[in-house]
């Protein structure tokens, strides 16, 4: 079967300045697929290219088979695309934005109406007068309106509140369960934990890591912010499964997977005066795979199918 | 989607049509309504003209009596108020669907579909075409509706005529801004570099009317060709002006969309 989406190679320079560099993705037909990073990473320009808005400078972004930037057209009948901050007219109100945009994709007039009841979205509000995340719900009603089978999405939850986001993890799992494909970029660990099967990490133009989410976020790891009463000792972390991020002597932030209990009993002699152990956000895991247990900063990126891959990494 | 694209265009066009056509109108029935004071002491006029050295006029389009029609015309409109209404129109208009919607983000919406990047400039393209026309016309119409209910002898078709120069000058000007907004995807910078290189070619029109050896360099600028005082008078078609404008507005244009469809677009 034919890939939803394949970037074989795909590599883009600004000049001497690195967009992305050497990325092997292919993302399966139904599958949510999450595309991780923090700002600056590359994940909209691996997005613009796919839209075929930018030029890859080597390799090759396709779409079912069909080039992104050659086919961008034919492409387009078969995506849906949501940007982080989707530059609507402010003169239209959100119901002739969406209406235009509908006809313009061959969507059925009024179809995102009951979408915009959901999100609780006044339509007949101008767009220049709507919030930030009022004009993120235009954006969503707009790329979930239609039934195209693949849905391309940057940031999309960005603005949006908790439960607008909650409608919005909703409506991808929706998705998923129509069987469209959904690539989603985000910046948010827990909103792509909660939607995605797989997982694509990028840093600094590069792939890091392709997992499936259970692989990525549900092996035990934690992140931990710890408030001495006076700095540890040297060596009191140095455990199995545990990886100082930062250390300014009495705030300690650590990374610890797998079994928590020597941790614990090493914590057990020391006086602390707080602790806080959350999931950890991208950018732990982006230290994590930075540090000691993935040696390197260069990526260099294996097939990308299936339930994980490895991902070479050298420095 | 092309037929759509153009809905919204003209859509997005009609404040400036409709307030730069309320300017013209006015202007223009108002410069018509002093011709007849200008016919009723067209001696005291033409003695009082006599002050300024030729060449001066002519830089300005005064060639001839202010009583002629053509002259009247070409001093008051087509030497003054139409390059003014056309490239502010033509710079707003063809620096929009480009350098300003891929700046503000529209442009990622928009081909985000299936529209084609050709069809949104096609569809842009006509909207500019005819809010340029629509200007034209109420230019023209200003001066001779009003110029005809004050009893001047103004002739339709040959003012219908000078409104199809009006409007290819104005085309030319939105053609070659276009092609510069698909090279810079800048508002600023293109509507800066159309307004610049415009005022330098008025300039060199106006230096080559006044300096008799430097006339050559007029021959590089657009004004040499908005013609319109023989037209109106003689009803003797500029068909060099005609050729040059289409020419330039059709070339700039179609470059644009050859520049556009393979222009990357950054966000």
């Amino acid at each position: 079967m034919v890939n939803a989406i394949e970037l074989r190679g795909l590599t883009r320079w600004y000049g001497k300045r690195r967009g992305v560099v050497d990325l092997e993705v292919m993302v399966e037909q139904g599958e949510v697929f999450g595309f991780l990073g923090p700002n600056g990473a590359g994940k909209t320009t691996t997005i613009r290219m796919l839209l075929g808005l930018i030029r890859p400078s080597a390799g090759t972004a396709t779409i079912w088979g069909r080039d992104a930037w050659r086919d961008a057209p034919a492409v387009h009948r078969m995506l849906a695309h949501l940007g982080s901050d989707p530059g609507y007219l402010g003169e239209l109100t959100a119901a002739q934005t969406l209406d235009h945009v509908a006809a313009l994709r061959g969507v059925a007039k009024g179809a995102w109406r009951p979408l915009a009841e959901r999100l609780e979205l006044d339509p007949t509000v101008q767009v220049k007068k709507l919030s930030r995340g009022n004009r993120q719900k235009v954006g969503v009603v707009q790329a979930f309106m239609g039934m195209e089978p693949l849905l391309v999405m940057d940031e999309p939850s960005t603005g949006l509140d908790p439960l607008m986001q909650r409608e919005f993890l909703a409506l991808v799992a929706e998705a998923r369960a129509a069987g469209r494909t959904v690539f989603l970029s985000s910046h948010n660990l827990t909103e792509v934990e909660r939607a995605c099967d797989r997982v694509a990490i990028i840093r600094e133009g590069r792939l890091v890591k392709i997992a499936t989410v259970a692989a990525l976020v549900g092996d035990h790891t934690r992140s931990m912010n710890l408030v001495l009463a006076r700095p540890a000792a040297p060596g009191t972390f140095d455990l199995a499964g545990v990886t100082v991020l930062s250390s300014t002597g009495q705030d300690v932030h650590l990374m610890v997977q797998g079994d928590v209990n020597p941790l614990l009993r090493s914590l057990a002699g020391l006086e602390v005066r707080d602790i806080a152990i959350s999931t950890p956000d991208v950018e732990d895991l982006f230290f994590r795979y930075y540090d000691g247990s993935v040696a390197g900063s260069e990526g260099r990126t294996a097939a990308a199918t299936g339930s994980e891959t490895s991902v070479e990494m050298r420095r | 989607m092309t037929w759509l694209t153009f809905r919204l265009e003209m859509r997005r066009s009609r404040l400036v049509a409709f307030w730069m056509a309320v300017i013209v109108l006015a202007y223009g029935g108002i410069i018509a309504a002093m011709y007849p004071i200008l016919q009723e002491n067209a001696t005291a006029l033409e003695d009082y003209m006599k002050i300024f050295p030729e060449e001066l006029m002519a830089a300005f389009g005064m060639t001839g009596s202010l009583v002629d029609p053509g002259v009247f015309f070409g001093t008051y409109i087509g030497s003054m108020l139409w390059p003014v209404v056309a490239a502010i129109a033509a710079i707003i208009l063809a620096t929009r669907p480009i350098a300003s919607d891929v700046e503000r983000g529209w442009a990622d919406v928009a081909l985000g579909t299936p529209l084609s990047r050709g069809s949104l400039l096609a569809a842009a393209v006509a909207s500019q075409a005819l809010v340029l026309a629509v200007l034209a016309v109420a230019t023209v119409a200003g001066v001779l509706v009003i110029g005809r209910l004050v009893g001047a002898d103004f002739d339709v078709g040959r003012f219908a005529a000078a409104a199809v120069v009006l409007w290819l000058f104005g085309c030319a000007v939105a053609g070659v801004t276009s092609l510069v907004g698909a090279i810079t995807l800048s508002r600023a910078v293109a509507g800066g570099l159309a307004a610049g290189i415009l005022i330098m070619m008025y300039l060199m029109n106006v230096v080559a009317q006044v300096q008799v050896d430097l006339a050559w360099v007029a021959d590089f600028g657009a004004f040499k060709y908005l013609l319109t005082t023989e037209l109106i008078d003689t009803g003797t078609v500029p068909w060099t002006s005609v050729a040059v404008f289409a020419v330039v507005a059709v070339a700039g244009w179609a470059s644009s969309v050859v520049v556009f469809a393979r222009r990357d677009l950054l966000a």
